[in-house]
């Protein structure tokens, strides 16, 4: 084994990272919650309503949403981003199973609703950590909406 | 040469439906390895190549070039995705002796076929199996070098584990395969030699991307080393790839391919071009 090479490229590699820490999270502070840096409820709503917008002009998914009741969505959907960042709401809507059940939602059109949100994030001038933290907590509710 | 693989490239986009085949999260196909099929550059990976999900196919087309000091390794090739489930992939290497414009090519068949997991969603990392067919269009100069056979199967497991929210907030990936192996220099200068035989060897890959579309990553692939006559060292590369969009990727990468049929320390840039359907 060619330790030397291996040496070389890590050290060559945790440069590049420590570059990109340099560039990248200089804007968290400690002890702040996930909801207070997007903006606490202002913020929340803001990226709501721009998601919904999102939605409406996504072909890949409005159809999903044809039976929906938009202010309901906004409603929930504000009230469950809130809730998953560690905010100051219960989410009053139904399960997630109860909501996508029947639905058939494909893998494709859940990948469809990230984009819509990230592109929402971006829009909402949500830094791309920020924007992965809020990611991660809702891809881990991709269990109980897809082919359901 | 030139025209079966035009006809295989043309019977592979006729087989793959052109409707929408790309809703997998950009990036997450990776780039083409230097065999073909969903990797790295220099190994391949859990992931399968292109962005189709289980209810899609895809295909994704490549042209690499490698320049080390003493050689250069020029790649071109295809990969099919049928469901984010089963991957085949085909290339073909020619590697250039710049000393006297000597050129060694050889034909490279790949299938990977993903067994559990997922690389993003769930606890369970991503595992794949694969095998890469090797065969040398002119095995003149393995046959010199002392290797036992011009073709030669590898076999491969393969677990890529990605994380939406790793590192510094950053998306980021490892990637880890064992490798059954026989190839000299990845199966250039034959399968085989007087050293040893088939044997074991580990690779790993890791990768973070620092905005949606822009990765950096390293990648190390642990080589046997079968001709008494040669040494043959471990390669190594760190690499940065741009996704401008779901159907195109430029990868350039810094390559460290240590020793090759003599010459030292070959070191140099990689630069690969992918597109995706």
């Amino acid at each position: 084994m060619n330790t030397l090479v291996l040496f070389r490229s890590c050290r060559l590699f945790a440069t590049m990272i420590g570059l990109a820490t340099l560039i990248g999270c200089a804007t968290t502070k400690p002890g702040e919650t996930l909801y207070q840096r997007l903006g606490s409820a202002e913020g929340i709503a803001n990226i709501t309503e721009l998601f919904v917008l999102e939605i409406a002009n996504d072909d890949r998914v409005i159809a999903y949403f044809e039976d929906s009741n938009v202010q309901r969505f906004r409603e929930k959907f504000n009230e469950h981003l809130c809730m998953i960042t560690d905010g100051p709401c219960n989410y009053s809507g139904d399960t997630m199973v109860d909501i996508h059940v029947g639905m058939n939602v494909t893998e494709g059109a859940f990948t469809a609703i990230v984009e819509d949100l990230i592109e929402a994030m971006n829009k909402a001038d949500v830094a791309i950590g920020t924007q992965n933290q809020v990611l991660d907590r809702l891809a881990r509710l991709r269990p109980e909406i897809i082919y359901l | 040469m030139q025209a079966n693989f035009k006809i295989i490239v043309a019977s592979l986009l006729l087989f793959t439906s052109l409707t929408h085949a790309d809703t997998r999260i950009k990036g997450t196909g990776g780039v083409s390895s230097i065999s073909g099929g969903g990797g790295g550059g220099l190994i391949p990976w859990a992931t399968l190549g292109g962005l189709a999900t289980q209810d899609q196919r895809s295909i994704t087309g490549f042209i690499t070039r490698a320049n080390v000091d003493d050689f250069t390794l020029d790649v071109s090739g295809v990969a099919l995705n049928l469901h984010n489930r089963v991957e085949f992939s085909l290339a073909r290497q020619d590697f250039t002796i710049k000393a006297n414009d000597a050129e060694i090519s050889q034909d490279k068949y790949g299938l990977k076929i993903k067994v559990a997991g997922d690389l993003i969603f769930g606890p369970f990392p991503q595992v794949s199996i694969g095998v890469e067919k090797s065969a040398l269009r002119d095995p003149a100069t393995a046959r010199a070098l002392g290797a036992r056979d011009d073709d030669g199967v590898d076999f491969y497991l393969s677990t890529a584990k990605a994380w939406i929210d790793g590192p510094l907030h950053r998306t980021s990936m490892l990637n880890f395969n064992i490798r059954s192996t026989k190839a000299n220099q990845y199966g250039l200068l034959g399968y085989g030699g007087d050293n040893q035989d088939r044997e074991f060897m580990l690779e790993a890959a890791a990768a973070m991307f620092l905005s949606r579309s822009v990765a950096i990553g390293i990648e190390y692939r642990q080589k046997p080393d079968n001709l008494s006559a040669l040494i043959e060292e471990d390669a190594s590369d760190v690499f940065l790839a741009w996704f401008p969009n779901k159907h195109l990727s430029l990868t350039a990468a810094y390559v460290r391919l240590g020793d090759i049929a003599g010459a030292q320390n070959q070191n140099g840039f990689y630069f690969s071009i992918q597109g995706g359907l």
